[in-house]
């Protein structure tokens, strides 16, 4: 089976602060990792291979400083890295970045199976993984939990819904998106760490991979972001005093609106 | 690109903080841009010498802009129920229309959806496009998606909201993609720019630390999928009067590549956590699994949903549907309540837009206490029930 992992590189939340005083973003030492999501599509995509025989590629879109992400996918298991970096890409929203992870893939040839993770934590659109089936013309699934069955043809799912889950079976290729709870990634083996340090990866430019320039980057992008601001903030913490008693009946009366 | 006129810059750095992305840094007295830049514009807009300035080819505009017209709700129907998210939905669509002068359209995809056009009329439709057929007794993108993308490409609605459910959220990024349509996830705002009609989307992006105001000037349908509870439905009114339009759907876009077996809906009503005015949750301060008794009969005494942090569904103390925060769901109920949760930014991203937030915690320095507007420090198994206590107490004075 040959499978391809979308990977993002992403600010690791713990890093970014915000700074009560100017309500800016502090980002000194903020660290990027894999968008938690995706590990857990690589992980699910190392299984499938490990059960059905195959390759895992992994595919990144970003500036080059990505390849970290791709190196880290190698020593998790995936095969092969792409990452495709342009300045042209910048500003993207998700319709232009789909389009460009869709033009990538067909520079990467066939597969049966394309796995994102259900939104990246920067962003936390959830709009790049169903906008690339549909680039693709493949159908998608979204927010998987579990994989019942799994063969050459066919997977049996189970899709998490906001009130349970619905179990889909569906024949490949396919895309899907998928959940924390749908496995429990690997730490990397001595031996992946090392395949992982000799891993080249091919970077791939707009032109490489033959995409329209007025489809990628800013002048792609149907969406534009006309301004950036702190969100409101949140009134004075009220301060509850006397015993634990005391504050608790103070806090009844604060919150007894709601109850 | 993002252009720096050096001669105009100051290099005076507001520039390098108003970026969220820490893609501008002053390096020998001028701005320089690196790769991270997004072309976001936040820089171009706070640069007081005008400086920055963002160049590149303009996003093609689409030729008929002016002959889409009308305000549609998707509303989501799914086994026999109709999720609330579309009511308030509606409430924000009814503003919208009137502020363009233009009706206000429903579209409703199930089977046995019975006299429920009837009530999205009630709470403020002008038309209801009802589509209702045994093939759609169960969702599927592919069947949901084609249903909608062949109604939008009729009526040419000029903005499409839905909910930002699990079902909003997974097929309507595909409709919006394969009309070329712009997309908002998340959206806790709207608004019509009067002079351009442009609608104005206000999400939060990177866990709620930034909001962003984003438009789609280039192409019609403007989509967004709308938060549920942020949004206020309009009272059910029984004389409103409105037109319901059945449709019956070419039997090709009910074709689908995905066969759903079997839809399972917890009998539990308490896991659509985000559809919940309160909640109670539970973190690691609890020690362990039993704690989540004293936090359902908390829940249960104010009628509440139970929520958790990532640590203690990692744990197996509880299942994975009722996780906030980053890896979990988001959430904005009127009234958080966190017992026991030390409030890492990743849980905090995904609840500090509640309007209320109570932590319980013994650790004075949690950082819960940051976010919360009412904290009690000590222990919540003893906190808990004489909060119970005196609730019910309250409740009869």
């Amino acid at each position: 089976m040959k499978i391809i992992v979308c990977v993002k590189q992403v600010p690791d939340a713990k890093d970014v602060r915000l700074d009560p005083k100017t309500n800016t973003l502090a980002r000194e030492g903020v660290q990027s990792i894999m968008n938690p999501y995706d590990q857990y599509a690589l992980e699910e995509a190392v299984l499938l291979k490990e059960q059905l025989g195959g390759e895992v590629t992994v595919l990144s879109m970003g500036p080059p400083q990505a390849v970290d992400v791709l190196r880290q996918a190698i020593s998790l298991g995936a095969d092969h890295g792409v990452l495709v970096s342009d300045r042209a890409f910048a500003g993207a929203d998700t319709w232009a970045t789909s389009y460009t992870l869709a033009k990538a893939i067909h520079k990467i040839g066939d597969f049966d199976l394309i796995l994102c993770g259900k939104q990246a934590i920067d962003g936390d659109t959830a709009q790049v993984g169903p906008g690339l089936a549909i680039q693709l013309d493949i159908p998608f699934v979204t927010c998987i939990q579990k994989v019942r069955e799994a063969s050459e043809s066919e997977l049996v799912l189970e899709r998490m819904m906001d009130d349970g889950y619905d179990v889909v079976a569906v024949s490949l290729p396919v895309l899907l998106t998928v959940v924390k709870d749908l496995n429990i990634p690997r730490i990397p083996s001595l031996k992946g760490k090392m395949k992982a340090k000799k891993a080249e990866f091919k970077i791939l430019s707009a032109e490489d991979i033959g995409a329209d320039s007025a489809c990628i980057g800013l002048a792609g992008s149907p969406t534009q972001v006309v301004s950036v601001f702190p969100p409101p903030p949140r009134g004075e913490r009220a301060v509850l005093t006397g015993t634990v008693e005391e504050q608790i009946e103070q806090l009844v009366e604060k919150i007894a609106v709601y109850l | 690109m993002l252009i720096v006129d050096s001669e105009l810059c100051i290099g005076c750095g507001v520039c390098e903080e108003s970026c969220a992305f820490g893609a501008i840094e002053v390096i020998d007295g001028c701005a320089v841009v690196g790769d991270a830049c997004t072309l976001c514009g936040a820089c171009v807009e706070n640069c007081e010498v005008e400086a920055l300035q963002i160049e590149g080819a303009e996003k093609s505009v689409q030729a008929d802009l002016d002959s889409w017209r009308g305000v549609w709700v998707y509303c989501e129907f799914r086994a026999g129920t109709l999720a609330p998210v579309s009511l308030e939905l509606l409430g924000a669509g009814r503003k919208l229309a009137d502020a363009r002068g233009v009706h206000l359209s429903a579209v409703l995809i199930g089977a046995g959806t019975g006299d429920t056009a009837q009530r999205l009329i009630g709470h403020g439709a002008d038309i209801v496009y009802q589509v209702d057929d045994p093939a759609l007794a169960y969702f599927t993108d592919e069947a949901y998606g084609a249903v909608l993308i062949d109604l939008i490409k009729k009526h040419k609605p000029e903005i499409v909201l839905a909910g930002a459910t699990a079902i909003g959220r997974s097929f309507i990024p595909g409709v919006a993609n394969s009309l070329g349509a712009g997309l908002t996830a998340d959206c806790t705002h709207l608004d019509i720019r009067l002079d351009d009609g442009a609608l104005l989307q206000t999400r939060p992006a990177f866990g709620g630390n930034i909001m962003a105001t984003i438009v789609c000037l280039s192409s019609r349908p403007q989509m967004s999928t709308v938060r549920p509870k942020v949004m206020q439905a309009m009272e059910f009114d029984a004389a409103r009067q409105g037109k319901i339009v059945n449709v019956t759907p070419d039997p090709v876009l009910l074709q689908t590549k995905v066969r759903v077996l079997e839809s399972v809906v917890f009998e539990q009503d308490d896991v659509n956590i985000q559809e919940s005015d309160i909640l109670v949750a539970g973190g690691r301060g609890m020690d362990n699994a039993k704690g989540f008794e004293l936090i359902r009969e908390l829940a249960d005494s104010i009628d509440a949903a139970v929520a958790a942090s990532r640590a203690v569904v990692d744990a197996g103390w509880i299942g994975y549907p009722h996780q906030v925060g980053q890896t979990g769901k988001t959430v904005a109920p009127k009234l958080y309540i966190a017992c026991g949760i030390s409030g890492a930014i990743q849980h905090v991203a995904g609840m500090q837009s509640s309007e209320t937030i109570v932590a319980i915690n013994r650790d004075e320095n949690a950082p819960i206490f940051d976010v919360a507007d009412f904290g009690i420090v000590g222990d919540m198994y003893k906190i808990i029930p004489m909060l119970i206590s005196k609730i019910e107490g309250h409740r009869k004075s």
